[in-house]
C-alpha cells in the first residue's frame, strides 16, 4: 500500500484525475448559466418579486388599510396610515414598504384579504440611490397598473392551490 | 502617401537604433496585448471549466472586456494609503513591470528573432525573473498594511524556495545541451532518451513556475480569501494595473521559458520536417499558448495550498529530487558518453 | 347561601348570584354578549350556555340564579356544540368585513368566534343589511353588523339615563335605532363604543386611524374634570390617538365622560412649540430660544420687587409644576399666589374644606343628597353618574334636592330654589325636603367651589356650617359635606398651599385688580386660561405665561414659556377627594415645549435661586417631604388626619342672585377642549349648558370667574 500510494502521488494520478475532470467540464458539460440581460429562466406564479398595490378592473384600489400586512411584517417594513376617505370608505393615505427592510417572505401577500398588496413578477428594479427603494403608495400603485397583467395571471395559475 | 510611409518604414528599419526601438516597441506592444488577451482567456476559460458563460457583454462574446478594464483601471483613482511610504510603494509596481518587460530581451521567438542574443541568456532569464520577488516585498512592506505585509512575506520565501529547484532543472538541461545561450538552448540536439529523461523535469518545472508566478495553486501571497489580495491590497488604479500586467507577462514570459527549455522553442513539434512550413513565430507562440492553459486548468482544477504544504513540496521533495535528477541526467550522460562538445564554445 | 358545583369545585356563592358570576369566581371563562357587569341582564345572545345536570337542556348562565347543589359543566361536549351552533347563528348575518372594521383585533365577537364558533360557514344565503343611524358626532353607527346583544339600549337606559336608542321591529327585521333621527344626547354616549362586543359602534373620530396593536398603551388620568377618571392614553409615535378608561371602582367604575375622551386632538392643535418674546407693551410677539425668553424673564424679574410680583396656577397644572413654582415665589418673597381660578375665597386651611369628603365611591352609601350651586352632570360627568347609580341601586328612593339653577341630571331632582334663601328654607325645616334630610342617616350636601366665588361666600359658608348642625352631615364614620370643584389641579395646588400666603395677600380677584391698579407690576401665569386675559389684566403689568396653548393667557403674555401639556409629561393630579394619582407621558412635547416644572427650574437658575431638584425623582421626593400624603398615589386621605370640616363664615347678608353652576358650555371647559375639533363638533351637535347658544365664550368664561 506504501509503495502503491507513493507510486500515486509521484506520477500524479490524482492531479491528473483532477485536470481531467475540469477538462471534461469545459468540453463535454453545457453551461448551466443563462446570458442574463438577454436570456431569462422561467419564473414561478409564486415568484415573490417587487411589490405592488392592485386595482379593481373599474379603477379602484383594491386596498382598504385593514393593516394585516404592517402587522404580519416580520421585517416591520411596512408603513400603513389610514382614514376615511371623502365618500366615506377605509382607505390608506399612506402605504410606504422600505424595500431595503423587506426580506421578501411574501407574508404580506397572504395576509392580504383583498389581494391588494403582492409581490410581482418583477425582480430588475434596482435603483442608484437608497432613497428610491423607499417606496410609496404611488410607485406601488404604478406598479400594480404595470404589471396588473402578469399579476393576475400569475394569481389565477396558482389558485387551484389556494 | 503609401510609398512615403513605406520609404519611412525602411528608413528606421535600416538604421540600428531605430531598428531596435522597432523592435521593443512591437515585442512590448505584442507582450501587453497578450497579456490583455491572456486575461479574457483565464476568464473564458476558467467560466467553461466552471459551466458558466464569462465575459459575454462587451464586445462579441465579450472579447473587448480586457479593453473595457484597462479603461476601468486608468480612469480609477489612485489611492495611496496615509501610513505607506510613498515612493516605495509607487515603485513596487513599477519595478514588477518593468522586470517583466525586461526578461523578453533575451526570449528567441524564431530562429535570430531575438532582440539580444547573449551567450549568458538563460542567466540574464534567471536572474531578471528572481528580482520579480522584490516587486512583491517592496509592496508588502510599503503598503504598511498587515495583509499586504504577511503577503509579502510569504511571497518571498515561496519565490525563494522554488527558485533553488528551478535552478537545478535548467542545470539538467544545461547539462544535455551545454549552452547557456537561449537560440542554441533550442536547437540543440535532443535525442528521444533525453527527452524521456527530461520529461520529469518539465513537470517538475511546470509546477515550480506556477509557484514562481504566485498563481493558483500556490498563490498564497494575494490569497483573496484569506489575506484579501495580499500584497496587492492597498494597491488601486494604474499601480494595481501595472502589477496586474507585470504578473501576466511573468506567467507568459515562464511559459516561453518553458517553451524554449523543453519545448523546442519556434522548432514544428515532434521534429516533424513538413510542419516547418509554417513559421517557427507561430509555433513558438502556440507552445506558448499550450503552457497557458495548463497555467488556467490548473487554477480551475486545485484549490489552494496550505502555506507549511507549499514550503514541504519546495524543500523537501522538489529540491532533492532535482538534486538526484541532476545527478541522474550527469551520470546518464557520461555513461552514454553523450556530454555536449565543448568546441561550440 | 347557595352551595354548587362547577367543573368539580365547590363554591359558595351570595343568593342571587348567577352561575356565570359563580364560574367566573372560580376562574372559569364563559363567553358572552349580551351579559355586562355593570348592566341588567337580558339574556337574549345565548352565548353563555353551560349544561346544568338535570336540566332538559343547556341552561343561559348569565340569567340562572345559582341555586343549592347544582352540578354545572361549562365545557362539556354538548356545551361547545350548543355555543358553537349559537355562534353559527350569530354570524349568518354578521358581515365578514373585519379587514375594514375599527373593531378588528379587539372583538369580543371576533375572540369568541375563533375560541368557540366552527372553523366554516355552512350559510349561503345572502346576508341582510341595515341602515346606518345618524346618532352624532361622536359614534359611527355600521348597523349591518350589530348582534342586537341591546348592551347600549340598556346602557342608555340604566347608566346614562337617556332612552334615546332603542330595539325596533321583531325577528329577522329586528334592529336597534332611535326612534326619530336624533344624536344621542348623553355625555357619557363614549362608553358605548366601549361596551359593543362587535364593530357596530365605533369611535367617529378614530374612524381606520389605527389597530389596537399598533397602539403604545400609557395609563393617565383624565384632567377633564376634577374626578380623576383613570384613563389609558392609546398613542402611535408621537400622536394621541384615542383614549379609554380604566377600570378604577372608586372613581370611573369603567365608564368615561365623553370630554375625556375625545378632547385628546386638542393637545395637537394651537400648540405654543416655542417660546415667545414681546419686546415692550404694544409690540408683536415673537418667537425666540430658551435661552433669550428665560434670561429676558429673568432681567425683568430682578427689577421687580418681590412684594409686586404674583402667580396664578391654572386649572390643569400638575402638582410638580405647582410646587416648583410655589418653591420659586416663596423664595423670591411674594405671598401673592392663588389656584382659584374661578375666583372662590373659601379657606383652604383644612384639607375637609375643600375635599370631597363623602368620597365618590361613599356616594353610594347616601340616602338623600342635596346640590347647592353645582350642577355635577356637566362639572363632574363621573361624580354624576355615581349619584344615579346610587339612585338606580335604591330603586328610585334616593331624595335628590338641588338649590342652583334648574337642570336635568339624568334622575329625578327636587328643585328647591335658585337662589341661596333657599338654604334657609332647608333649615327651618319646613321645606318637604327637610323632612327627608332628617329621615336620612347618610345625608350628603354637595357645594360647588363657584358659590365660594360669590360676594356672599361668608354668608353661604355660614348656612351650610348650620346645615351640616342641623342634620348632622357630619358625624362618626360619616362626613357628608363636599365640595365640588371642576379643575383637575385644583386640589393639589390647595394641598400643597399654593394660596395667599399671608393674611392680607393678594388673592386671585385682587390679583387681577392688582395688575390694572398697578400695584401687580409682574405676573407669572401657570396655565391660566380660565378668565379673560386680554380683558382683564392691566397694560403696565409684564406678564408671563408658561402654559400649552396659544388661548386667552398666551394672548396677552409679553414672554411665553412653551409647556407640556398632561399627556407629555409625568405628573401627578389630585382628585376632589384627595386622592393623588400618577398621568404618565404618553408622548412628547412638541417642538421646543419642555415639563412644566424643568421651565419653572431653569428660570429659578436664572434669577440665582436653586431649587432642589434636577431629576423628576427629586421632585417625588420633595413633594414627599412636605406633603406624604400626596406621594401616596390612589391612596385616599384618612379622614381622621385632614382636618374637621371647619369652613367659617360670617352671618351676613345673602346678596340674592342665582346659584349658577360655572360650567357655560360643557364642550368647551379648558384651552385643550377649546382647541379641540371634536369638542367643536360635539359644541354644534349637542348645544349643552344653559347659555351655549347666548353670547360668545369668553365672555361666559369671564362670568363664570366673576
Amino acid at each position: 500500500m506504501q509503495v502503491a500510494r507513493f507510486i500515486n502521488s509521484f506520477l500524479l494520478v490524482e492531479i491528473v484525475k483532477g485536470m481531467a475532470l475540469t477538462l471534461k467540464y469545459m468540453f463535454f458539460v453545457p453551461r448551466a448559466t443563462l446570458n442574463y440581460p438577454h436570456e431569462k429562466g422561467p419564473i414561478s406564479p409564486r415568484f415573490r418579486g417587487e411589490h405592488a398595490l392592485r386595482r379593481y378592473p373599474n379603477g379602484e384600489e383594491r386596498c382598504i388599510a385593514c393593516k394585516l400586512c404592517e402587522a404580519i411584517c416580520p421585517a416591520l417594513a411596512i408603513t400603513i396610515e389610514a382614514e376615511p376617505r371623502d365618500d366615506g370608505s377605509r382607505r390608506t393615505t399612506r402605504y410606504d414598504i422600505d424595500m431595503t427592510k423587506c426580506i421578501y417572505c411574501g407574508l404580506c401577500q397572504e395576509a392580504c384579504p383583498v389581494d391588494a398588496i403582492v409581490e410581482g413578477p418583477n425582480f430588475e428594479y434596482a435603483v442608484e440611490t437608497r432613497e428610491e427603494l423607499f417606496y410609496n403608495k404611488d410607485k406601488l400603485l404604478e406598479n400594480g397598473d404595470r404589471w396588473e397583467a402578469q399579476i393576475a395571471a400569475n394569481i389565477a395559475a396558482d389558485s387551484r392551490y389556494r | 502617401m503609401m510609398t512615403d510611409l513605406w520609404d519611412f518604414l525602411m528608413i528606421i528599419w535600416a538604421h540600428p537604433v531605430t531598428a531596435k526601438l522597432l523592435h521593443i516597441s512591437i515585442l512590448s506592444g505584442v507582450v501587453l496585448g497578450a497579456v490583455a488577451y491572456l486575461t479574457y482567456a483565464e476568464r473564458k476559460i476558467l467560466s467553461a471549466m466552471q459551466r458558466r458563460q464569462g465575459p459575454m457583454t462587451v464586445g462579441p462574446l465579450g472579447l473587448l472586456q480586457p479593453i473595457a478594464d484597462g479603461i476601468k483601471l486608468l480612469s480609477k483613482e489612485t489611492i495611496i494609503p496615509t501610513q505607506a511610504n510613498r515612493p516605495v510603494f509607487l515603485l513596487a509596481p513599477v519595478l514588477t513591470f518593468t522586470l517583466a518587460l525586461l526578461a523578453w530581451a533575451v526570449i528567441p521567438v524564431d530562429a535570430g528573432l531575438v532582440l539580444a542574443d547573449i551567450n549568458v541568456g538563460i542567466l540574464y532569464l534567471f536572474a531578471v525573473s528572481s528580482m520579480g520577488v522584490y516587486g512583491v516585498i517592496m509592496a508588502g512592506w510599503a503598503s504598511n498594511s498587515r495583509y499586504a505585509f504577511l503577503g509579502g512575506l510569504r511571497s518571498a520565501s515561496q519565490m525563494v524556495s522554488y527558485e533553488v529547484s528551478m535552478g537545478l532543472i535548467i542545470v539538467t538541461v544545461l547539462l544535455c545541451t551545454g549552452t547557456l545561450n537561449l537560440g542554441e538552448i533550442v536547437l540543440a540536439d535532443r535525442p528521444l532518451w533525453m527527452q524521456v529523461l527530461l520529461f520529469p523535469m518539465l513537470i517538475v518545472f511546470l509546477i515550480s513556475i506556477l509557484a514562481e508566478t504566485n498563481r493558483a495553486p500556490f498563490d498564497l501571497p494575494e490569497g483573496e480569501s484569506e489575506l484579501s489580495g495580499g500584497f496587492m491590497v492597498e494597491y488601486s488604479s494604474m499601480s494595481y494595473a501595472l502589477f496586474f500586467l507585470g504578473e501576466y507577462a511573468n506567467m507568459i514570459l515562464m511559459s516561453a521559458m518553458t517553451t524554449i527549455l523543453f519545448l523546442g522553442g519556434w522548432l514544428p513539434p515532434f521534429g516533424i520536417e513538413a510542419l516547418a512550413v509554417v513559421p517557427g513565430v507561430v509555433w513558438f507562440m502556440l507552445k506558448v499558448c499550450l503552457i497557458l492553459f495548463v497555467f488556467i486548468w490548473s487554477r480551475a482544477s486545485f484549490p489552494r495550498y496550505r502555506y507549511d504544504q507549499l514550503m514541504r513540496l519546495g524543500w523537501k521533495v522538489f529540491l532533492p529530487l532535482t538534486l538526484l535528477w541532476v545527478v541522474l541526467v550527469a551520470g546518464v550522460l557520461i555513461g552514454m558518453d553523450a556530454l555536449p562538445v565543448e568546441s561550440r564554445f | 347561601m347557595p352551595k354548587l358545583t362547577i367543573n368539580g369545585t365547590e363554591i359558595e356563592v351570595a343568593p342571587g348570584t348567577s352561575i356565570l358570576q359563580a364560574a367566573e369566581s372560580l376562574g372559569y371563562e364563559i363567553p358572552r354578549f349580551c351579559y355586562h357587569d355593570r348592566l341588567s341582564v337580558p339574556g337574549n345572545c345565548r352565548m353563555c350556555l353551560v349544561e346544568v345536570e338535570g336540566a332538559p337542556k343547556p341552561v343561559a348562565s348569565c340569567a340562572m340564579a345559582a341555586g343549592e347543589g347544582m352540578i354545572v359543566h361549562t365545557d362539556t361536549d354538548r356545551v361547545r356544540r350548543a355555543r358553537q351552533n349559537v355562534m353559527e347563528f350569530l354570524l349568518i348575518n354578521h358581515p365578514l368585513d373585519c379587514p375594514i372594521c375599527d373593531q378588528g383585533g379587539e372583538c369580543d365577537l371576533q375572540d369568541q368566534a375563533v375560541a368557540y364558533g366552527y372553523d366554516r360557514s355552512r350559510y349561503r344565503e345572502s346576508k341582510r343589511a341595515v341602515p346606518n343611524k345618524n346618532i352624532g358626532p361622536l359614534i359611527k353607527t355600521i348597523m349591518t353588523r350589530c348582534i342586537q346583544c341591546t348592551r347600549c339600549v340598556r346602557f342608555g337606559e340604566e347608566i346614562a339615563g337617556v332612552t334615546e336608542l332603542g330595539l325596533l321591529h321583531r325577528g329577522e327585521d329586528v334592529e336597534i335605532g332611535t326612534f326619530v333621527e336624533k344624536a344621542v344626547s348623553t355625555e357619557l354616549s363614549g362608553n358605548m363604543i366601549d361596551i359593543c362586543p362587535v364593530g357596530a359602534l365605533t369611535s367617529a373620530p378614530y374612524a381606520y386611524k389605527a389597530r389596537p396593536w399598533e397602539l403604545r398603551k400609557t395609563q393617565s388620568i383624565d384632567i377633564s374634570d376634577a374626578a380623576g377618571s383613570n384613563i389609558r392614553i392609546d398613542s402611535r409615535g408621537n400622536e394621541v390617538l384615542r383614549i379609554l378608561p380604566r377600570l378604577h371602582e372608586g372613581i370611573n367604575e369603567e365608564w368615561i365622560s365623553d370630554k375625556a375622551r375625545f378632547c385628546y386632538d386638542g393637545v395637537s392643535r394651537g400648540r405654543l412649540d416655542t417660546p415667545w418674546l414681546r419686546d415692550e407693551p404694544g409690540a408683536k410677539l415673537r418667537p425666540v430660544s430658551w435661552e433669550e425668553a428665560l434670561t429676558f424673564v429673568a432681567g425683568r424679574l430682578r427689577k421687580i420687587r418681590a412684594k409686586d410680583m404674583a402667580a396664578l396656577a391654572g386649572d390643569l397644572a400638575d402638582l410638580e409644576s405647582v410646587v416648583a413654582l410655589k418653591d420659586l415665589m416663596t423664595q423670591l418673597g411674594t405671598p401673592h399666589l392663588d389656584c382659584r381660578m374661578d375666583g372662590a375665597r373659601f379657606d383652604p386651611s383644612s384639607r375637609a374644606n375643600y375635599l370631597f369628603n363623602t368620597t365618590i365611591a361613599g356616594l353610594e352609601r347616601a340616602d338623600c343628597i342635596l346640590l347647592v350651586g353645582t350642577n355635577p352632570r356637566w362639572e363632574s360627568t363621573m361624580i354624576n353618574a355615581r349619584i344615579r347609580k346610587a339612585w338606580r341601586q335604591k330603586k328610585g328612593a334616593l331624595p335628590v334636592g338641588l338649590i342652583g339653577e334648574e337642570a336635568d341630571l339624568t334622575y329625578p331632582v327636587e328643585h328647591i330654589g335658585e337662589t341661596a334663601a333657599a338654604l334657609k328654607e332647608i333649615i327651618g325645616g319646613k321645606h318637604p325636603f327637610a323632612k327627608k334630610m332628617k329621615a336620612a342617616q347618610n345625608p350628603v350636601l354637595i357645594v360647588g367651589s363657584a358659590v365660594f366665588a360669590r360676594e356672599d361666600h361668608g354668608a353661604i359658608a355660614h348656612l351650610l356650617g348650620e346645615l351640616a348642625r342641623k342634620y348632622d352631615i357630619i358625624r362618626d364614620g360619616w362626613n357628608g359635606m363636599n365640595m365640588l370643584h371642576g379643575a383637575a389641579g385644583r386640589t393639589g395646588a390647595l394641598d400643597v398651599g399654593f394660596v395667599p400666603q399671608a393674611p392680607d395677600a393678594r388673592g386671585m380677584a385682587e390679583i387681577i385688580e392688582g395688575t390694572r391698579s398697578g400695584a401687580v407690576k409682574a405676573l407669572y401665569l401657570l396655565g391660566t386660561d380660565e378668565f379673560n386675559a386680554r380683558a382683564d389684566i392691566g397694560w403696565q403689568c409684564f406678564v408671563v405665561y408658561q402654559g400649552h396653548h396659544g388661548d386667552h393667557a398666551a394672548m396677552r403674555a409679553d414672554v411665553i414659556l412653551p409647556g407640556a401639556a398632561w399627556t407629555e409629561q409625568d405628573g401627578t393630579y389630585v382628585n376632589v377627594e384627595g386622592r393623588p394619582q400618577f398621568a404618565r407621558q404618553a408622548v412628547s412635547p412638541p417642538g421646543e415645549a419642555k415639563e412644566n416644572w424643568k421651565i419653572i427650574r431653569a428660570l429659578a437658575e436664572r434669577l440665582n435661586i436653586r431649587l432642589p431638584y434636577d431629576t423628576s425623582a427629586h421632585i417625588s421626593a420633595r413633594i414627599a417631604a412636605d406633603w406624604p400624603h400626596l406621594a401616596k398615589w390612589d391612596v385616599l386621605p384618612d379622614h381622621t388626619e385632614i382636618g374637621a370640616w371647619d369652613l367659617k363664615g360670617e352671618k351676613g347678608d345673602l346678596s340674592g342672585g342665582v346659584l349658577a353652576s360655572p360650567v357655560r358650555n360643557y364642550y368647551m371647559t379648558n384651552p385643550l377642549c377649546r382647541a379641540s375639533e371634536i369638542m367643536a363638533r360635539c359644541h354644534a351637535a349637542f348645544p349643552k349648558g344653559r347659555d351655549a347658544d347666548s353670547g360668545s365664550e369668553d365672555k361666559t368664561e369671564q362670568e363664570a370667574a366673576e
